[in-house]
């Protein structure tokens, strides 16, 4: 039960970050849009790692000389996977940012509803 | 292990790089970028070459750093990712000849050609990758470029389109990033060989992998802009500089449309899912799943990009509405052959598939980049201030012609034998709906383009017509295009053995889990 329970723990955070964020996208402010896509990514993020599971001891085995002995390894590849995909939020959310600013210099408004009324 | 494989990628990854370092000199900046266009094409050609789809169709596999098959990343090379490649290595050429004249000095300057070409390896990293990870990766590189192509005017208009379609790549990467955490977590791998293999062997619970698959192709669906992900397809086109949008419709579609093929006629038809009963799914395998919503999809594209195109009021509305409708073209004959198990008709129907992306991405380039021309003329491409072009700018107003006439479908041209093609994967499989839908299909597309024909280039010339000035070199990329269109539909023979050897690279599996995973064993 013990190696099973941060998975529950983790499935209800997940869960709050994935409504939160799609609340957020859904508002009319653009830095809100934003900080809602970029809660998406990372709750996507959380989901990639929660899929390795927990269960096994560190996977790096090497350091130390692996004192869980015969234990089964956490699974190191989610961890790399999601390594990859914060180093591209990273970079998405910084553009996204940008693009708001941008909207804002364009138009003098970030709500989505004014702009739509210019267009 | 062929070590081609990998050329595309670093020849349009070292012109990428060589093109930012070079920004302050422009004129050796524009050399560098077309020597790296030209290069590309040369390496596709060379690696085309090797893979011999028309004779021994070989597949390639490397494996990167030498990391053996299922735990390192493998890049694929075999006769679907060369059709693709090598009509997209052509159609990027042509852009980007067309954009080193259309796009201002000062945008050249600031970065248009780095990401030009980073935008092109993202494409070719998404059609050679060998693993579903990678594939996510190759998509954002892709769209990062594209992303910052969209916005590349940074008008109004401009800001606004691109906003829409950075949110929804956004949300769509995230939901990619789910359905591939999710299929890792159930099948434990996440090559595509090994997972095709796995699936095969029938280990997995078809549930989760049914599931997780569909999210991914909701995903693909958003790439390709099928009907009801297609919404931001019109905004971001027209917001786009000509090439970049001759490059978005003709190339980046295909990635989604390609990914489709590759996932679910390669790796997910492998699955099968008998014992769920699912209302309205017959059949064992997991593609006949797909079969009826990719129909849906096709329908529906179809329909709306027809009807919307013909209610447009400008040259680029109207060509981005027809884009989502002949991506409806694509998919129609993937849908039949999804359906169908008849192996004659799947081959039919992905050669069909395939014939008609290259027709799509030549034809819809060409008038694209006319369009751009139009606009560099004229300097708008509203119907209303358009008419005479024919007698202003013949040559232009032809090419846009034989463009026209490629997607309606007329007997020498490329589109013709497409459209053939879709209609005779319809007759074979005895779907009735699926020729009524092409026919419509077709009335539409004549309808819009006879519309565009009559009011913007026949008649009296209006007074912006009778003004503008045409630039030679903007129209001869055109008028190459053109060309090359009906040397396409001339020699359509190699075009449809090509496109055949493609579609059997597709559908056959045992042949691509051998090379993948026996590849990386001898490495």
């Amino acid at each position: 039960m013990t190696a099973t329970q941060p998975q529950f723990v983790l499935a209800a955070v997940i869960a709050s970050l994935f409504a939160l964020g799609t609340f957020l996208v859904l508002r009319r402010d653009i830095v809100r849009v934003v900080w809602g896509v970029s809660i998406i990514s990372q709750a996507a993020n959380m989901y990639l790692v929660t899929m390795g599971g927990f269960a096994g001891s560190v996977p790096i085995l090497g350091h130390g000389g692996g004192h869980g002995g015969e234990a089964a390894v956490t699974d190191p590849l989610v961890q790399a996977l999601v390594l990859t995909a914060i180093v591209i939020g990273f970079g998405t959310t910084a553009f996204a940012l940008v693009l708001t600013y941008r909207v804002y210099e364009e138009h003098g408004t970030i709500d989505l509803f004014e702009l739509g009324d210019r267009a | 292990m062929n070590q081609m494989v990998i050329a595309p990628l670093l020849v349009a990854l070292v012109t990428a790089i060589a093109t930012l370092l070079t920004r302050r000199f422009n004129r050796v900046q524009v050399a560098l970028s077309l020597a790296g266009g030209l290069g590309y094409v040369a390496a596709v050609y060379a690696l085309v070459a090797d893979v011999d789809p028309l004779g021994a169709a070989n597949t390639f596999s490397y494996q990167l750093s030498g990391w053996v098959a299922p735990y390192g990343i493998t890049l694929v090379a075999d006769s679907l990712s060369a059709f693709m490649l090598s009509f997209s290595a052509l159609i990027s050429l042509g852009a980007l000849a067309y954009s080193t004249v259309y796009v201002d000095a000062f945008g050249q300057r600031v970065s248009y050609h780095p990401l030009y070409h980073f935008m092109m390896v993202g494409v070719t990293g998404s059609f050679l990758t060998g693993d579903i990870f990678n594939l996510f990766v190759w998509f954002e590189v892709m769209l990062m470029s594209s992303y910052v192509l969209v916005v590349f005017y940074s008008g109004p208009q401009h800001t606004r389109a691109a906003l829409q379609y950075v949110v929804l790549n956004l949300v769509g990467s995230a939901v990619m990033l789910l359905a591939i955490g999710g299929l890792y977590s159930t099948t434990g791998t996440l090559n595509m060989a090994d997972l095709a293999q796995l699936l095969q062997s029938g280990g997995t619970a078809p549930a989760p992998v049914l599931g997780l698959s569909a999210l991914l192709f909701a995903v693909f669906a958003l790439k390709a802009g099928l009907v009801p992900f297609q919404f931001w397809v019109p905004a971001a086109y027209r917001a786009a500089p000509a090439p970049v949008s001759a490059m978005l419709a003709g190339v980046v579609k295909k990635v989604g449309v390609y990914a489709i093929v590759r996932l679910y006629f390669t790796i997910f038809s492998a699955a099968t899912i008998g014992e769920l009963a699912l209302p309205g799914f017959s059949g064992d395998s997991l593609l006949a799943f797909y079969g009826p919503i990719l129909f849906a999809m096709a329908t529906a594209s179809i329909l709306v990009g027809g009807f919307g195109a013909v209610g447009r009021d400008d040259i680029d509305g109207l060509l981005a509405y027809s884009s989502i409708g002949q991506v409806g073209f694509i998919v129609l004959p993937l849908a039949i052959a999804a359906t169908s198990g008849d192996s004659t008709i799947q081959t039919l129907g992905v050669a069909a598939a395939l014939v008609y992306a290259l027709n799509h991405g030549f034809a819809k380039g060409l008038l694209f980049l006319a369009s751009g021309a139009v606009y560099d003329t004229v300097g708008t491409t509203e119907f209303p201030d358009l008419g005479g072009l024919s007698e202003k700018a013949p040559v232009l107003s032809g090419s846009f012609f034989v463009g026209a006439l490629a997607l309606i479908g007329i007997p020498p041209l490329s589109g013709f034998f497409g459209k053939l093609l879709v209609f005779d994967a319809a007759g074979r499989a005895g779907s009735n709906l699926a020729l009524a839908v092409a026919l419509v299909g077709a009335i539409l597309t004549i309808a819009y383009f006879s519309r565009a024909w009559n009011r913007g280039f026949w008649g009296e010339p209006s007074l912006l017509v009778q003004h503008g000035d045409s630039r030679v070199s903007l129209v001869a990329v055109v008028l190459l295009l053109a060309v090359a269109i009906v040397v396409l539909g001339i020699g359509f023979d190699v075009v449809y053995r090509a496109a055949e050897a493609g579609a059997n690279a597709a559908l056959d599996r045992q042949a691509y889990i051998d090379s993948v995973l026996q590849g990386g064993e001898h490495a």
